[in-house]
């Protein structure tokens, strides 16, 4: 059980009721952790569905009922015009395109997000693409979540077309900014916070990549978190695999002793320290110092930073996942009872009642000033999805 | 956007670089190497500075090593402590001064004032190992790879990894499974690659004997021509270690190791076996656990997932025979599980135990209600393995024990608790 986190708060600094969450009366001790014994938190926990259509982002020109995330079998790469690149990973690229035939929708700007099968392949992240895209079809439609409209194949490429997201990712914000003060950063989290408890309670999956990079501002200045290439449906069992980003990996994830749910709490802490400080509490030029001092937990604080935000810090970075806050007792109805948000709305926050810190310059739909600049695909050295891989793998892309 | 050199800068790397474990090569090697890392400034780093990195830090340009998959980071450099005490100047520049625009805000182009030049934190890489799954682990019959050694040379594997906290975090079963998978690989010649930076990383090697350069170049991997391994920084011998980070994901060698003496031998190991073994005991004591919690009637009521986040909470601790686990009249804390070994009951003095526990037998369950004085003590008979859950876990994990309890109707068998 030794965790070598340390938390720097006094006790009585993290006793205090949210604005939407009463603290229980009888509940009156000393212990480091908020008490939360009724979760009162006037939560989106609705049934999906129900939260589709309240989404103010269902894609609109569908109006029926799920229309998100299906696979169509009558796209192709060709029906879309490629316009610019938007982001690029290590098997993937995401392009703003529109359609080409003028019937539709002219001026209706998509995300494309295109994954080459061979790629997929040799990096050995089939299990990882599928998983991709059972998810974020699940999951589409929940206002803090780009929304995936569709899917469809080609010869070379799996494609997930995505509603695109013009304010561009938090983390060129973030940079540029060099910190976040805390009345961003509280907001921002707090978002985040709602979407992890949407993915865990709701749909119980686990997203494990969270960080700056992998979350957008719509243009009300609102977060959409993107990228579900780790996400995966567990519910509450454990699941193996490394994945995810240096700086960001849990513990239990390094350990490889089975990691659940509790590692999106612990990367929300890395955030929150991120957005107030301008870089991570665990860092190296060398990953495998990064990973010593992760599995060690011992977390420095800025002179200067409150003492609510070390606090919510200190106790979703405990190392040991059973005494991680959001997993423990009260799950995330405690992290959203923690001090550090107090003055959240969360009813409002959740129907977007609440403007954003940061309004990003968008002047029309396909605006991408937001994005950085990315080169063009480098198409010499691509490799080949040949007929022997098709034949081994095409079952596995059954369902894009 | 061009005003804005940093993310320029970080842009163009994207493509271009490859990412390693510099100096995870060599970090036995080399101490000077060590030291000098320490001139860039982390928040955790124990000689951590308080003044902007020099440049001769960000100038050395390694590169971050964020991902698995040969997609560079940009070059990340901290030049300025978030602790350090800021100047006035910069001070005025603290923090996102979004203020209202009425275009609204761009993160890119323009304003780059008040960003040092050298401050380039780039966008980060995800890493992914392969795909493990443990419903696999029982059924296909995968058992750890067993590679004898002699006492001399387990002693001398055991001292050339134990300050690598890969291998400090194990447990003791664990530790002896993984130090038995290490594979002899002997390296027959002067001369040999054993592996080459740039290279995709699988195996981690700890040297048995024989003498090994390392060389860097730094344009990230081995060069064609004479001199493409590019410099040497350093040199390993006998209980040196070197590609751990193969351990974690497949990520680019971060240097070229070549054999210096005609023969020499290696322990390899490779990072598929080491997670999996890693997995299936984590995975197989989990289920141990839950089969255990299921049958002690207290926690009858506990919904499946709450087993699991018990049997995840769970301490193993160990203990000698004839050693004392609780002791009666003592307050009890907390709630054992026997996982292996024998133990005894005894109560008032009696030599005669009252009752003795074998693997799956549970005792102490009651500390878990309230704090009432042990009513018996349990000896152990044999060295014995317990698994251990105080009072306060259980209730921070699933809260008072009493809600749990009303439920159902907890009934007291009798003789059945300590």
């Amino acid at each position: 059980m030794a965790t070598g986190t340390v938390d720097r708060s006094p006790p009585t600094e993290v006793q205090g009721p949210s604005s939407t969450a009463p603290r229980s009366p009888v509940e009156v001790r000393s212990d480091p952790i908020p008490k939360q014994e009724e979760p009162a938190v006037t939560s989106p926990r609705l049934t999906p569905m129900h939260q589709r259509r309240l989404s103010p982002f269902v894609i609109t020109d569908r109006p029926e009922e799920k229309q998100l995330g299906l696979s169509s079998r009558s796209l192709s790469l060709q029906d879309f015009r490629l316009l610019k690149t938007l982001g690029t990973g290590t098997f993937a690229r995401v392009w703003l395109v529109n359609l080409k035939n003028p019937q539709e929708r002219r001026n209706q700007v998509y995300a494309l997000k295109i994954l080459r099968k061979a790629d997929v392949i040799k990096l050995k992240q089939v299990e990882h693409v599928r998983n991709e895209r059972k998810t974020l079809a699940a999951v589409s439609g929940y206002p803090f979540i780009t929304a995936l409209i569709a899917t469809f194949a080609d010869d070379q490429s799996l494609n997930m077309l995505l509603e695109y997201c013009p304010g561009g990712e938090i983390f060129s914000y973030l940079r540029r900014a060099r910190r976040f003060n805390e009345n961003t950063s509280r907001f921002y989290a707090a978002e985040i916070c709602l979407t992890i408890e949407y993915l865990h309670d709701v749909e119980g999956v686990v997203y494990r990549d969270l960080k700056p990079e992998n979350i957008l501002l719509d243009a009300e200045g609102h977060i959409k978190l993107v990228d579900f290439g780790f996400a995966k449906q567990i519910g509450d069992r454990e699941t193996y695999t490394l994945c995810g980003t240096p700086e960001y990996l849990a513990p239990e994830v390094i350990h490889n002793s089975g990691h659940g749910l509790a590692v999106d709490w612990w990367a929300l802490g890395i955030l929150i320290y991120e957005f107030l400080v301008g870089q991570p509490p665990f860092w190296d030029q060398n990953p495998m110092r990064i990973y010593e001092q992760i599995v060690e937990g011992h977390i420095r604080y800025p002179q200067g930073m409150g003492g609510a935000a070390q606090n919510i810090i200190s106790l979703l970075c405990k190392t040991n996942p059973t005494e991680r806050l959001g997993y423990i007792s009260g799950g995330s109805s405690r992290v959203k009872a923690h001090p550090f948000f107090e003055g959240i709305n969360w009813d409002d926050l959740f129907h977007r009642r609440t403007k954003g810190p940061i309004l990003p310059r968008v002047d029309h739909p396909a605006d991408t000033g937001n994005f950085e600049e990315y080169p063009d695909p480098d198409v010499r050295n691509q490799a080949v999805y040949s007929e022997d891989l098709k034949k081994k793998y095409e079952a596995l892309f059954g369902d894009f | 956007m061009a005003a804005n050199s940093s993310f320029a800068e970080s842009n163009a790397a994207l493509k271009l670089t490859t990412k390693d474990d510099h100096s995870s090569t060599f970090q036995k090697i080399s101490e000077e190497k060590e030291e000098e890392d320490h001139e860039v400034t982390s928040p955790t780093n124990p000689t951590f500075r308080t003044v902007d990195a020099d440049d001769s830090s960000t100038a050395r340009g390694r590169l971050f090593s964020g991902g698995g998959f040969g997609e560079g980071g940009a070059p990340i450099r901290f030049g300025r402590s978030p602790f350090g005490r800021a100047t006035a100047e910069e001070e005025a520049e603290e923090e996102d001064d979004f203020e209202e625009h009425p275009d609204g805000i761009r993160p890119t182009g323009g304003a780059d004032h008040g960003m040092p030049s050298n401050y380039a934190l780039g966008r980060r890489t995800s890493v992914s190992a392969e795909s493990l799954n443990p419903t696999s682990a029982g059924s296909d019959g995968w058992v750890p790879p067993h590679h004898p050694k002699t006492d001399e040379q387990l002693a001398r594997l055991k001292t050339a990894v134990s300050n690598n906290f890969l291998f400090s975090h194990l447990d003791d079963d664990q530790f002896t499974t993984v130090l038995d998978a290490l594979v002899e690989k002997p390296i027959p010649a002067k001369g040999i690659k054993v592996i080459s930076q740039g290279d995709a990383g699988d195996y981690f090697y700890v040297v048995e004997n024989g003498q090994f350069d390392v060389y860097i170049n730094p344009a990230g991997s081995v060069q064609p021509g004479p001199d493409g391994m590019g410099n040497k920084v350093g040199s390993t011998g006998p209980g040196g270690s070197f590609g751990e980070l193969a351990l974690m994901y497949n990520a680019p060698r971060a240097a070229t190791i070549v054999s210096v003496d005609p023969k020499s031998t290696l322990w390899a190991l490779d990072r598929i076996t080491f997670r999996r073994i890693l997995m299936d005991s984590a995975f197989q004591r989990r289920r141990m656990y839950e089969a255990f919690l299921e049958e002690v009637p207290l926690l009858s009521s506990l919904k499946p997932y709450e087993r699991a986040k018990i049997a995840d909470a769970l301490d193993t601790i160990k203990f000698p025979a004839g050693s004392t686990i609780i002791a009666e009249g003592d307050p009890g804390d907390a709630f054992y599980l026997l996982e292996s070994g024998e133990a005894e009951a005894f109560k008032g003095g009696d030599s005669e135990p009252v009752k003795s526990y074998r693997r799956g037998d549970y005792f102490g369950e009651l500390a878990l209600l309230d704090e009432k004085p042990r009513a018996a003590s349990i000896v152990t008979k044999t060295d014995v393995k317990v698994a251990r859950l105080g009072r306060d876990g259980f209730k921070r994990l699933l809260g008072p024990v009493e809600n749990i309890m009303r439920r159902t109707e907890y009934e007291v068998r009798p003789g059945s608790s300590a």
